[in-house]
């Protein structure tokens, strides 16, 4: 037998931390190796975290709802070889276990926890002007001995003045992990992504009598195809279309490690709205399955969105995505990539519109389509054949239903 | 021209101004009369007779004693005890009576009195005639203890103990005794329980007293070579403590660092550190650090006594520690 | 004072002292035992013949220190009956504005320099304060007042030995009541007498009975006069008998009911009066001066009980010479 400690891994590209929502073991229980020890809440979702080992959970370290940072030390784990290894199942996250150092394991793993709890350490004539000042202090660069902030700290970010918080009077929210991970990717794909847009209007006269004669086949049980449903088979066999525009753009555009990097299949991303923020869960492989199918994954994925369970192959490998904010939304609108993908499908709300069909005038239903693209990927002419392809493909008949 | 004098010479200067100026004033200890162990009343006996510079017997308890009841009854005693270490055996005397005297007798009696002391290690001196035991002192109400750090200082500082109408314990360093500074009596003479800063600066406030000064103000120069500007305050009374200097001082700084060749335990550095860490808590801008002696008597070989002191590398390390 | 022979009225008014201070420390028990008497008061009762004794020789610029028990040398030296009283129960108009208490009772305008907790601790004040009669050569001098159980302390050999040295005029009055503390002296010390202490050191010394008026008169008169003189140091051994305990509340358990027995033999005011009516003096008139004695304290008890408690904002005064000094301590 010997402890073995467990830590916090790096879920996702871009994770540097993420909350503890909760143990899903107690102390003095069995542990199995790929057995959902705990749940982590990251930028994105929340997701299991397994134990990478089997044995005894002797000392859990960090309590629930508590921020952890990857590499963290969460737990002790006293292995033990006689436990039968866990069948290996849909390994989500595998709690990364790393060498017990030394004989003072608990002790150091004690230390680690102290740190971990995230107490912001400054002098009290530091906190003292940046109260004055209204300073957050979280974001004033630390300088003194163990990362404490200091007084010439403070000083310095109140003389580059690009740390003022609001008044006094109003004290600043720290920011949700989710509202964090938009913000840094809405920066990210603002300030280094150039993106242009292309428009068409689709008719969705025939799309809906296609839709109805399905509903009016599947049985009751079965999950209720959508609009979307359509649309993202629609951009997926586009994409097939159209292989330049399934790709991702990596490295500085100025630099020779500068490359297009092709997709393998169609992944499409479906923004959800979500209270205080919004994920885009990731559909593999769409241009496979038919619309009944892509309507039962569709509703699975989108639920666990809604309940914060995705899982991590969930959040990746999308080169493109589909926002439609529905029948309350906009007549049309234009969105921002979700880096590193290189396009966006903007879809506005469906309306009555005075449309001339034949020489005639009619009124259908109809919707404005805005497609985003990344330059560095593609041009307009590319754009606009691709938004053309999509338009036929949407008002044609020729779906894979099942 | 400023006059050179060693801090003996000008200790005996003091004492020879105050024995003319005042006729109540009276030397006493072992061998006073032949100039004392260190030579510091050397041709005083000669100079203002023999009842005002008395020899006494090895009996550290009984003099001190002598020197309160005189001083009750209206001399002003100047008592020598050898060593601070010896202090020990008159501390009924110092702690029970000189120090309650004025209290206990609800004002009627004061005992105006000087008790001179030497301390410090240096040269070997070993763990009994070695130590700095001030901050037993300081615990006591009603007894003044002063440590100046020069010559100069010492000279304004006794005389005015020897004006004080309080028990004072006067520390003077061995490892001064032979320092040499000009020396130019004019001035009004320091007040007792006011300190001095030594040096100015603005980003760390070096505490220290006694011999430690020196070491304090060595440090400064050599901070300031790489930028850190010290303040050096010279407490020079340890009780009462001037925290009025301090804190002015730590206010401007925000970091104190207190430093003195005694044990930290229990030590005047502990007692300013509480001060500073109460009354100023919201100046800091990092914990307040103190250097002394780790906690051991003090040994004999010259190796052994130079690792255990603590010197000016010392205070610059514990800066440095402060500012990184 | 009393230069010459004392006359019949000297003796007559050393025999109102003698009552005052055995009633002032009876009101003294009385009021411990009711609990209006803070701390642990030690009384001298049976001993008052030293103290009157010895004062008789006293004038207000001569020095007084003694110890624990010191009420009735107090008193001896003159010190007035109501602000003692009130010392002793913790009266703002004490001597010491209750700041000292029954062991610290000072009276600096009476010459009553000290009294210390700390056995053994008065004798080198004593002798400073002979140093500084000395410096001043104004004939006075300084008397210490101490237990046989101090002799067992190093600073009485040291006291004694500078002393000499310096030929200072103190009067060292050991009261030899055969008890130091709780344990008997033959527990204590091999030597007998205190006195045999004075010899090595060059300083004269004689024992007597402490318990006899007249014989500690004169024998007291006899030293203070060659203090006076400049013949230096001289020890005077009273043997006396305590009458009361160690402190009050004391239950006597260490001493035999034969000791006790022998009390009213040995009680000075009874010898006094012994004395008194065989030369002549009436037992009404005998009676006539203890009961103005009587007077003279439960008055000044009355008026002590009655005076106005300290103010407890006071507190902090007379730590030093200087309020600035106090202002900057922690």
């Amino acid at each position: 037998m010997s402890l073995v400690p467990l830590e916090i891994p790096k879920i996702g590209l871009v994770m540097e931390n993420a909350r503890l929502v909760r143990w899903l073991k107690s102390v003095g229980e069995t542990v199995r190796q790929g057995e959902p020890l705990l749940e982590l809440e990251t930028e994105k979702s929340v997701v299991e975290v397994e134990s990478t080992d089997s044995g005894r959970l002797v000392e859990i370290l960090l309590p629930a709802d508590r921020e952890v940072r990857v590499g963290d030390r969460v737990a002790w784990l006293e292995s033990d070889l006689d436990v039968p290894v866990a069948a290996a199942g849909k390994a989500s996250v595998e709690l990364a276990a790393v060498p017990a150092k030394g004989p003072a394991g608990p002790a150091a793993a004690v230390a680690t926890a102290a740190q971990a709890t995230g107490r912001l350490k400054s002098s009290p004539v530091a906190r003292r002007l940046a109260a004055e000042h209204a300073l957050d202090l979280r974001r004033v660069q630390a300088t003194g001995p163990r990362g404490r902030i200091q007084l010439a700290d403070v000083r310095r970010a109140i003389e580059s003045k690009e740390v003022r918080g609001p008044a006094a009077s109003v004290a600043p929210q720290a920011l949700s992990s989710m509202r964090r991970a938009v913000a840094r990717s809405m920066t990210l794909s603002n300030a280094t992504v150039p993106q242009f847009f292309v428009e068409r209007a689709v008719d969705w006269t025939r799309l809906q009598s296609v839709r109805a004669q399905l509903l009016a086949g599947l049985p009751e049980s079965a999950p209720r195809p959508s609009i979307n449903d359509f649309i993202l088979q629609a951009i997926a066999r586009s994409l097939r279309a159209f292989p330049q525009m399934n790709a991702t753009f990596t490295g500085d555009a100025g630099s020779p490690e500068a490359a297009l990097v092709p997709a393998q299949g169609t992944h499409i991303g479906l923004v959800v709205a979500l209270e205080g923020g919004l994920l885009v869960p990731v559909l593999h492989e769409v241009d496979r399955i038919g619309i009944v199918e892509l309507a039962r994954r569709r509703g699975e994925t989108v639920e666990r969105a809604l309940s914060g369970r995705l899982k991590r192959e969930e959040l990746e490998g999308a080169t493109f995505s589909l926002s439609n904010l529905g029948a309350r939304g906009p007549d049309r609108f234009t969105a921002l990539i979700s880096p590193p993908q290189s396009g966006i499908l903007a879809v506005g709300r469906q309306r009555d519109c005075v449309v001339a069909v034949g020489g005639g005038i009619h009124v259908r239903p109809v919707s404005q389509l805005t497609l985003t693209v990344d330059h560095r990927v593609a041009d307009g002419r590319l754009a606009a054949d691709f938004l053309a392809s999509l338009t036929e493909i949407l008002e044609g008949n020729t779906w894979r239903l099942t | 021209m400023a006059q050179k004098l060693t801090f003996i010479e000008i200790l005996r200067r003091a004492l020879d101004e105050e024995l003319t100026r005042d006729p109540a004033v009276h030397l006493l200890g072992e061998d006073v009369a032949v100039g004392g162990a260190f030579g510091v009343t050397k041709g005083l006996a000669q100079k203002h007779g023999a009842q005002r510079v008395r020899n006494t017997p090895i009996s550290e308890a009984a003099i001190t004693g002598v020197a309160t009841g005189a001083a009750i009854c209206g001399l002003r005693p100047v008592l020598e005890i050898m060593f601070i270490d010896f202090v020990t055996l008159a501390m009924d005397c110092l702690v029970n009576q000189a120090a309650k005297y004025r209290y206990m007798s609800g004002g009627q009696l004061a005992v105006p009195m000087v008790v001179r002391t030497q301390a410090g290690a240096a040269g070997g001196a070993a763990a009994q005639h070695s130590q700095s035991l001030e901050s037993w002192f300081i615990h006591v109400p009603g007894l003044v203890v002063v440590a100046p750090s020069s010559p100069v200082e010492a000279y304004g500082l006794l005389k005015s103990s020897v004006r004080l109408g309080d028990p004072v314990l006067f520390i003077e360093h061995k490892r001064l005794y032979a320092q040499r500074e000009a020396f130019v009596p004019d001035g009004p003479l320091p007040g007792i329980g006011t300190a001095r800063i030594a040096r100015a600066g603005t980003d760390v406030t070096l505490i220290a007293y006694s011999a430690m000064v020196g070491n304090a103000l060595e440090a400064a120069e050599e901070l300031a070579r790489s930028g850190i500007s010290a303040e050096v305050i010279d407490l020079r009374t340890l009780l009462p403590l001037d925290m009025s200097t301090i804190a002015a001082s730590v206010a401007k700084t925000h970091r104190a660092v207190i430093a003195h060749e005694a044990v930290l335990n229990g030590g005047v550095g502990a007692e300013i550190a509480a001060h500073i860490g109460h009354e100023l808590f919201d100046e800091l801008d990092a914990p307040v650090t103190r250097v002394g002696c780790p906690f051991a008597p003090i040994p004999f070989a010259p190796e052994l006594e130079r690792a255990l002191l603590p010197g000016t590398a010392n205070i610059v390390a514990a800066v440095r520690e402060l500012s990184s | 004072m009393t230069a010459s022979a004392p006359t019949l009225d000297d003796w007559k008014e050393m025999l109102r002292t003698l009552w005052r201070i055995r009633l002032f420390e009876g009101q003294v028990q009385r009021l411990a035992a009711a609990g209006e008497v803070p701390g642990f008061p030690h009384l001298s009762t049976g001993q008052e013949a030293v103290a009157v004794g010895v004062c008789a020789h006293l004038t207000r610029k001569d020095s007084l220190f003694t110890g624990h028990r010191g009420h009735g040398h107090a008193l001896a030296k003159g010190c007035d009956l109501q602000a003692t009283f009130a010392e002793i129960i913790g009266r703002d108009s004490g001597l010491c504005r209750g700041r000292g208490g029954s062991m610290h009772l000072v009276d600096a305008d009476n010459g009553m320099l000290g009294a210390t907790g700390v056995v053994g601790g008065n004798l080198p004040l004593a002798a400073g304060a002979a140093w500084a009669a000395q410096v001043r050569g104004d004939r006075t001098i300084s008397v210490v007042f101490f237990g046989d159980g101090a002799t067992g302390a190093g600073v009485f050999h040291e006291t004694v030995n500078l002393a000499v040295l310096w030929r200072l005029p103190i009067l060292f009055v050991c009261e030899n009541n055969g008890y130091a503390e709780f344990t008997s002296r033959e527990e204590h010390s091999k030597v007998n007498h205190v006195s045999a202490f004075a010899a090595p050191y060059g300083m004269p010394a004689k024992t007597i009975d402490g318990n006899d008026l007249r014989v500690v008169h004169a024998a007291a008169g006899n030293a203070i006069a060659g203090l006076r003189d400049g013949s230096g140091p001289f020890l005077l051994e009273c043997m006396t008998y305590r009458l009361a305990g160690h402190y009050v509340g004391d239950a006597q358990q260490y001493r035999s009911k034969e000791d006790l027995a022998a009390v009213q033999e040995k009680c000075p005011i009874e010898r006094l009066k012994r004395q008194l009516i065989a030369q002549g003096v009436s037992e009404s008139e005998l009676a006539g001066i203890a009961e103005e004695a009587k007077r003279e304290v439960l008055q000044a008890v009355e008026g002590a009980r009655a005076a106005a408690r300290p103010d407890p904002s006071t507190v902090l005064e007379y730590v030093y010479s200087a309020p600035s000094l106090s202002a900057t301590t922690g």
